[in-house]
């Protein structure tokens, strides 16, 4: 039997008819319309369905829906900046040429961004850890890793930290 | 694409709400913490449960304290990259954060809690498979059939228990509680693991792991893990070895070495303990104890890589975790 | 790392991909993201044997289950062969383990599901053949009961006389090696979405790097004309040679939707991708070579057997690459090759990314790699020695315009320091050099090898550039347009590029066989040239010159000579547009590559790799790559070095992490966790330098960057490793546990 759930996506607040056995990947992209976050694998091993939810990265297809009441659930969708300009991981991304096909690319930027609201200044290998649980076939990460990096003095600007920029 | 079984979600508010829920549908229920083991196993038709219980209301499951008299309490629901980056695990017991920050990838990490990892459903490739992969063989042990594909002609499953942070907590000799409804019981986590891959460790059914102790001694030893993997930050291991060595007053040493993800529990290398504790921590022990270990390890699986390959990993293995205890201040 | 400076506008200059802030955003549409009025999910039900007869299909159960609204057999699809021999749907025997037999479609996936689970099928197992041995035996069972043996298709060419070369050699070496089963394993999996809900007209979308090819291949087998049937490739999301030619599924969701009046979508499961989606299989390869004293490669005879799977779809492909690539590379005076395909019950295997030649170049540059041991001669050496160079003509009579092999070689050596490494690292390190060669704008493997484009001009100036060149993440659409840019003197940004609709793209064959580039580029260049032509009578008029006086940059028109007289280029357009004519501005161009040959222009690459081999655990870490490529012009070099990166990680993964694990025709590892792809920890450092040697025939001189590099990355790792243990490597992937073996029949041959 279907439930109802409150949910907050991307700062709007929903009500979604959903099964228990409904992943969180399904209610985004079936109810919401929100075709962003991809499915792929569907066992968590790709990172392709990662959206945030109360500052983590997680996996969305082995999130239940009904798990997520009470929460604050980012997509990829809802990173961009309110005047539809981009945020500094997504341009670094563009700017670098760390997006090929782009399938996996939000769960990558998505990823990125959990781990630069957490840890504004990584080192090479917090960035390889964090990205260790996606996949891209495209780049083969070399440019993914590099873009992450170069976002970084971006984000401290965008903070307002213009002394920690390299 | 794969789907989940419909079910039935109950989110008690309670430890007590959830322990009654869990015995009045015990036959028929599983419980939910991070989901990263569950689920997954649930979208290939290996659990069909009717009932959900969620364990992610219970605030009262997921703390990490610290007694007045040292010892260390983590409840089963923390989550493991919370653990990680706890102060207190950091400063008193670093080896189980290494452990930790060991298992899967960061997003798993960041959905799945300890007592979760340590409750994992054991691997097989036989096993962990959609339903129409296996409709090609016979059904196993696991799933109620009479054989064995990853050793055929054996009595039993030999699922392979790939928990990292398992090996880890038994080298520093934690306890687990335990509860059920109306029931508590603590035990030693060396007698949680059962070496049968169909019934892997010694839970009732309807009994909850609640919380995870340290001793106070914790962080008197001088520990290390070594996990070895195909590839870093993702994968389960092809073998994980966790080491403790305490000295007790007259300097006599008390090693305890626990092999990982090679069998379908945990496995203490008795005999390579054994060479150290008489001899002491030395170049040239900790070669005799890598070469024992090697005949320690009983019927090894082909499962994920060759039981060839896997004896050659543990005297490596072995070497390096005694080595970086040798080379620690 | 950049290109050349140079003084063209937009070529040669970093250029972000056009669509990259779409992808960024989540905005850019895939299959999966579409929702069709009454859309229905589609099941396939698959063979669990390798080999058996059907002794009933029963699907009643799954009929009267609520929800379902079409059920498929072989009764359905009228005989319909995908391939010389290969049924849509079983009718009286299975081949291989996921051999599709029936399938359903219905409301939603559980009942989908549901329903798949009802239809029961009996089987009668029969004994497999699984392996090339089994299979090439004399005396195997027949597969395929109208053939005389398991050989699918040979190809034997001779080339030269190679008995006299072997005759005059001073030394022969024979090597064996073996590549194992492997995956494309691209992000998106494979899924379609069909809606024949009208019998007269078929539109379906998918991923693909052929929309005419699907469309060709979908009308011919279901009885339609092409022009009725609609092929819509929104993104692709990776395709790695896996994407070339219409599969199974395709036709079952037509099939289905046909049957239910509704369209039908079909999305593999995570498993189901790794039997949808053919790769590569267990292959052999013999090689024999007759060189001289002074490291000269006289002749190279090579026998190779390719396991075909249980049915021929593209595969005839690998064996004319496979002999290509055996003579394009060195200055060898003959060769002598058998190819053969094999027939067994193994899942249908194709290519691996790369038109599955990594292996085939790693054969042979681990091969050359022992000559060079023999000879004690350095291997880089050893390669200059033999590489072909700019004018050199080969023994099939290719003619090289443009070759920057020895600059690759020159340059990846200096770059990695290679003389005072070379032989010179500590125990367990070592570093090695591959080459490679592939062909740029391949033609003649399928019928047709046009690329035509279109490019319509608006009043404000900006472009729509029409192509059917599928851009599956390698930036070609960027490509296109910055070529189109180049010619008519505007901004990448002012072009638009329009694809992804047979209905309205016109021809071109698809982004297989390195055509990108080179051939679309060359038809979108013409293209262009079209419409500059209809607009340079505009400007040659209002400036009273003759059009060829007129230059076309940075968005104006001027004299030659001149600029300060210059108009905008948008100013052109809408006085040409509006003139008394009332001109419709808009070009059109084509390109088929003027060669008998399989290619007219090759791109050619070396690489050199550092490795650390764990002697205890077998374990390789990669520490750098150093990656040159001859691209010929490097249109955008930002997506050049994509290419090389994506490529060079292919290779890794080939080389070094990626292999099915096979068991009685099954894999045992179907998932994207036990299937190991490298992650970011098992990257190296790299180094990428671009070679430009400005072919006369590519789109402002560029060649192919598509597969050149990744060919090249197998041999090169496999080298290094073979330096850092001194043995050498004889299968592919060179996993740990085949490295300690090594090192283990390494102590026994010394001892």
């Amino acid at each position: 039997m279907k439930q109802i759930l409150s949910l907050n996506v991307n700062g709007d607040d929903y009500q979604i008819a959903a099964y228990p056995s409904q992943t969180l990947l399904d209610v985004l992209r079936d109810d919401l319309r929100l075709t962003g976050t991809k499915r792929s694998c569907g066992t968590g091993t790709c990172g392709m369905c990662t959206v945030i939810i109360d500052k983590k990265a997680v996996l969305s297809c082995l999130t239940l829906a009904v798990e997520c009441e009470g929460k604050t659930i980012t997509t990829i969708e809802g990173i961009s900046n309110p005047d539809g300009t981009l945020h500094p991981i997504q341009k670094s991304f563009v700017e670098n040429g760390a997006v090929q096909c782009g399938f996996c690319s939000p769960g990558i930027i998505m990823t990125a961004k959990a781990l630069l609201d957490k840890n504004p200044s990584p080192d090479e290998k917090d960035i390889k850890e964090a990205l260790a649980g996606t996949i891209c076939r495209c780049t083969g990460h070399f440019k993914t890793v590099e873009a992450v990096q170069k976002a970084v003095p971006n984000i401290h600007k965008e903070s307002g930290n213009d002394s920690e920029e390299k | 694409m794969l789907r989940l079984p419909k079910f039935k979600h109950l989110k008690p508010a309670s430890l007590k709400e959830t322990l009654d829920a869990f015995d009045e549908n015990c036959q028929k229920a599983q419980v939910l913490a991070g989901g990263t083991d569950l689920l997954v196993n649930m979208k290939h038709c290996l659990y069909k449960p009717d009932v959900i219980i969620s364990l992610n209301s219970l605030s009262e499951l997921s703390y990490i304290t610290e007694a007045p008299d040292g010892s260390i309490q983590i409840g089963a629901g923390t989550n493991l990259t919370d653990l990680t980056e706890n102060p207190l695990i950091l400063k008193k017991v670093p080896a189980l954060k290494e452990a930790a920050s060991a298992v899967a990838s960061w997003h798993i990490r960041n959905m799945a809690t300890l007592g979760g990892n340590l409750c994992l459903n054991t691997r097989c490739w036989y096993f962990n498979q959609s339903v129409s992969w296996r409709k090609t063989r016979e059904i196993c042990y696991r799933l109620g059939g009479n054989l064995c594909h990853a050793l055929p002609g054996s009595k039993r499953c030999h699922a392979i228990n790939s928990s990292d942070t398992a090996p880890m907590l038994m080298a520093l000799d934690a306890v687990l509680v335990l509860k059920k409804k109306g029931h508590e019981r603590q035990l030693p986590i060396q007698q949680f693991y059962r070496d049968n891959g169909a019934a892997p460790n010694m839970l009732d059914p309807g009994e909850l792991l609640t919380e995870i102790q340290l001793p106070k001694t914790v962080n008197t030893g001088k520990t290390a893990f070594i996990k070895m993997s195909k590839r870093k930050g993702i994968d389960f291991a092809a073998g994980t070895l966790a080491a403790c060595l305490k000295k007790n007053s007259n300097d006599k040493v008390f090693l305890r070495l626990v092999l990982g993800s090679m069998h379908s529990a945990p496995l203490f290398l008795k005999k390579a303990e054994q060479v150290i504790n008489e001899s002491g921590l030395t170049k040239g022990s900790i070669e005799a104890a890598a070469t024992s270990a090697r005949t320690e390890l009983g019927t090894l699986t082909n499962l994920f890589t060759s039981a060839g390959y896997k004896r050659e990993l543990v005297p490596a293995l072995v070497k390096r975790a005694l080595t970086s205890i040798m080379n620690q201040k | 790392m950049t290109a050349k400076k140079n003084n063209y506008g937009v070529v040669g200059k970093p250029q972000p991909k056009l669509d990259a802030p779409l992808k960024v955003t989540g905005r850019s549409e895939f299959t999966d993201d579409i929702r069709l009025p009454g859309m229905l999910h589609g099941k396939i039900i698959r063979s669990p044997i390798a080999h058996g007869k059907i002794r009933s299909i029963n699907t009643s159960r799954a009929e009267k289950l609520p929800g379902v609204k079409a059920v498929i057999t072989h009764q359905d699809t009228n005989g319909l062969m995908v391939g010389p021999d290969q049924m849509l749907l079983c009718d009286e025997t299975v081949k291989y383990i996921g051999d599709e037999v029936a399938a359903v479609a219905a409301i939603d996936e559980d009942t989908a599901f549901e329903a798949a689970e009802l239809i029961r099928v009996k089987y009668e197992p029969l004994p497999a053949l699984l392996t090339l041995e089994q299979a090439a035996k004399k005396d195997a069972p027949i597969l395929h009961q109208y053939y005389e043996d398991n050989f699918a298709d040979e190809r034997t060419t001779v080339l030269g006389d190679p008995d006299a070369a072997f005759e005059k050699a001073d030394h022969i070496r024979i090597d064996e090696f073996t590549s194992s089963p492997n995956h494309n394993c691209f992000a998106e999996l494979h899924i379609a979405v069909a809606d024949f809900s009208r019998p007269d007209k078929l539109t379906i979308w998918s991923p693909t790097q052929s929309a005419i090819l699907f469309q060709k291949a979908l009308a011919q087998n279901l009885g339609l004309s092409e022009g009725n049937v609609r092929v819509c490739n929104l993104n692709t999301g990776g395709a790695f040679s896996g994407r070339v030619s219409a599969k199974p599924h395709h036709y079952i969701a037509a099939l289905l939707s046909r049957k239910a009046g509704r369209p039908v979508k079909i999305m593999a499961d995570a498993d189901e991708e790794f039997i949808i989606c053919r790769s590569a299989g267990r292959n052999k390869y013999r090689i024999k070579t007759g060189f001289m004293n002074d490291g000269t490669v006289k002749v190279i005879e090579a026998d190779f057997l390719h396991d075909c799977g249980a049915y021929v779809e593209e595969q005839f492909v690998l064996l004319l690459l496979a002999e290509c690539a055996l003579h394009l590379l060195y200055k060898i005076e003959a060769l002598r090759y058998q190819g053969r395909l094999v027939y067994t019950n193994n899942i249908p295997y194709v290519y691996h990314h790369g038109g599955g030649m990594s292996p085939v170049q790693f054969a042979l540059g681990q091969h050359l790699d022992r000559i060079a041991q023999d000879l004690k001669m350095d291997p880089v050496k050893l390669q200059l020695k033999n590489a072909v160079d700019k004018g050199y003509t080969t023994i099939n009579d290719t003619h090289y315009a443009s070759c920057g092999l020895t600059e690759c070689i020159n340059k990846v050596s200096r770059k990695s320091g290679w003389k005072r490494k070379y032989n010179r690292l500590p125990p367990y390190c070592g570093i090695g050099i591959g080459c490679g060669v592939m062909s740029s704008g391949g033609k003649g493997m399928w019928m047709h090898d046009t690329s035509a484009a279109f490019i319509k001009l608006s009043e404000d100036g900006k472009a729509s550039l029409f192509t059917g060149l599928p851009d599956m993440g390698q930036g070609s659409h960027t490509t296109m347009a910055m070529i189109a840019a180049e010619t008519l003197g505007i901004a990448t940004d002012d072009i638009t590029v329009v694809s992804g609709d047979t209905d309205i793209a016109p021809f071109d064959v698809g982004a297989f066989s390195q055509r990108g580039t080179f051939t679309t580029g060359n038809a979108v260049k013409n293209a262009c040239l079209d419409a500059r032509k209809q607009l340079a009578k505009t400007a040659s008029e209002k400036f009273n010159v003759k059009t060829s006086q007129l230059v076309f940059f940075g968005r104006k028109v001027f004299p030659k000579g001149k600029p300060d007289k210059a108009i905008s280029f948008e100013d052109i357009v809408f006085d040409t547009l509006h003139c008394a004519e009332g001109r419709f501005v808009m070009g059109r161009g084509f390109y088929n590559s003027p060669t008998d040959k399989p290619a007219l222009s090759y791109s050619f690459g070396a690489q050199i790799a550092e490795v650390e081999v764990d002697p205890e655990t077998g374990e390789v870490k990669l520490l750098k790559m150093t990656v040159a490529h001859d691209v010929g012009r490097a249109i955008n070099p930002l997506a050049v070095e994509g290419q090389l990166d994506g490529q060079v990680f292919s290779g890794i993964g080939q080389i070094l992490y990626e292999e099915c694990c096979m068991e009685n025709g099954q894999i045992l590892n179907p998932s994207r966790l036990d299937y190991a792809l490298p992650r970011p920890f098992e990257i190296p450092q790299i180094e990428r330098i671009i070679v430009e040697t400005h072919d006369p025939y590519g789109p402002f001189g560029a060649k192919e960057v598509a597969e050149g590099p990744m060919v090249t990355t197998a041999q090169t790792i496999a080298n290094a490793v073979s330096n850092a243990i001194g043995h050498p490597i004889d299968e592919i992937p060179i996993t740990p546990e085949r490295i300690l073996k090594l090192l283990k029949q390494k102590k026994q041959e010394l001892s």
